[in-house]
């Protein structure tokens, strides 16, 4: 797969040349990732403390995984969008960094096991007591997506 | 010198303060775990306000949400302060001139008031609309304000960095 060819096109293109030359571009841009982050990290909180059993027991999980799963869907998009913009702007810096690396394969997990298993454990919740299943479930997603949000945290350090 | 600046001199030049200034991972560490906790504090918060504004959640009473997310939310702000403080503490003759980290602090002011006036209003008489697919429109202008509020805290924060 040419990957690194295509790093190299995202670096080299429109949007590339203004991240890379604009002196508020990239800042601007990170701000908006944040904003991403906190909506996201908080409707991925409440879903898992749910299916926990921590929090909001008494409510259906049901409806919680389906309107906090829109909002988490919502800013994930953001989160794409400006996570593409800040790449363009160092894309060839990042594609040799392990932090990075790392970041892209655990969201790959995250989003994969959202869409399938975490899926099927908040249907098997519903307004029932949470089984070792579903926490499971829960355990698995919060570490996943903490574990996004710390590789790319380091992106910036390492 | 006024009393501010020489409390903020007196923060910087402290054996802990340079130490944390000057210390390989510390700082970063701190930074990383302030950072991620604007998903505990901003991200719930978010999550009542959308609630507030019939965009999420409308089968669920706005009370259930609160009583849910605020043991998270203030977990969250507890973390938040404690680790900006430190923050602040290894840079604060810096971020004492630092206009990004004086609109946050106003920004932060501004979302405290808020929930103050929030809570001895409308949210007295919350067991009359708490079960309202939408919220009355003092409610909602509350959660307009806060979204509106956290996310300048979120961007002034993050723009005390470029100055």
């Amino acid at each position: 797969m040419p990957l690194h060819a295509w790093f190299m096109d995202l670096a080299n293109s429109p949007l590339g040349h203004v991240m890379q030359t604009s002196r508020w571009g990239f800042a601007v841009v990170e701000m908006v990732h944040l904003l991403g982050l906190a909506i996201l990290g908080g409707s991925v909180l409440v879903v898992d403390l749910r299916l926990l059993g921590v929090i909001l027991k008494g409510e259906s999980a049901r409806v919680l995984g389906r309107d906090l799963g829109r909002l988490l869907i919502g800013s994930l998009m953001v989160m794409v969008m400006s996570g593409i913009a800040m790449l363009s702007e160092e894309a060839g810096k990042c594609y040799y960094s392990p932090a990075f690396r790392l970041k892209m394969a655990l969201l790959a997990a995250a989003v994969l096991f959202y869409f399938t298993l975490h899926r099927r454990a908040l249907l098997r919740t519903e307004r029932g007591t949470p089984t070792l299943w579903t926490r499971i479930a829960a355990i698995i997603s919060l570490a996943l997506w903490l574990g996004v949000g710390v590789a790319g945290r380091a992106i910036g350090l390492l | 010198m006024p009393v501010l600046q020489h409390f903020c001199q007196i923060l910087y030049n402290s054996g802990f303060g340079t130490m944390l200034r000057e210390s390989n991972n510390a700082f970063s560490v701190i930074e990383s775990i302030h950072v991620l906790s604007i998903t505990l504090v901003f991200g719930t918060i978010a999550v009542l306000d959308l609630r507030m504004l019939g965009i999420i959640l409308r089968p669920i009473a706005v009370t259930r949400i609160a009583r849910g997310v605020f043991p998270i939310t203030w977990t969250g702000f507890a973390i938040s302060f404690a680790t900006g403080f430190l923050l602040f503490w290894a840079e604060a003759a810096k971020s004492y001139y630092n206009p990004a980290f004086r609109t946050k602090l106003i920004l932060l002011a501004l979302v405290g008031l808020n929930p103050l006036i929030f809570h001895t209003t409308v949210y007295r008489r919350v067991n009359e609309w708490e079960a309202l697919h939408i919220a009355p429109w003092r409610a909602r202008a509350a959660a307009i304000a806060s979204l509106t509020l956290w996310s300048g805290v979120i961007i002034a924060g993050r723009a005390i960095a470029y100055f």
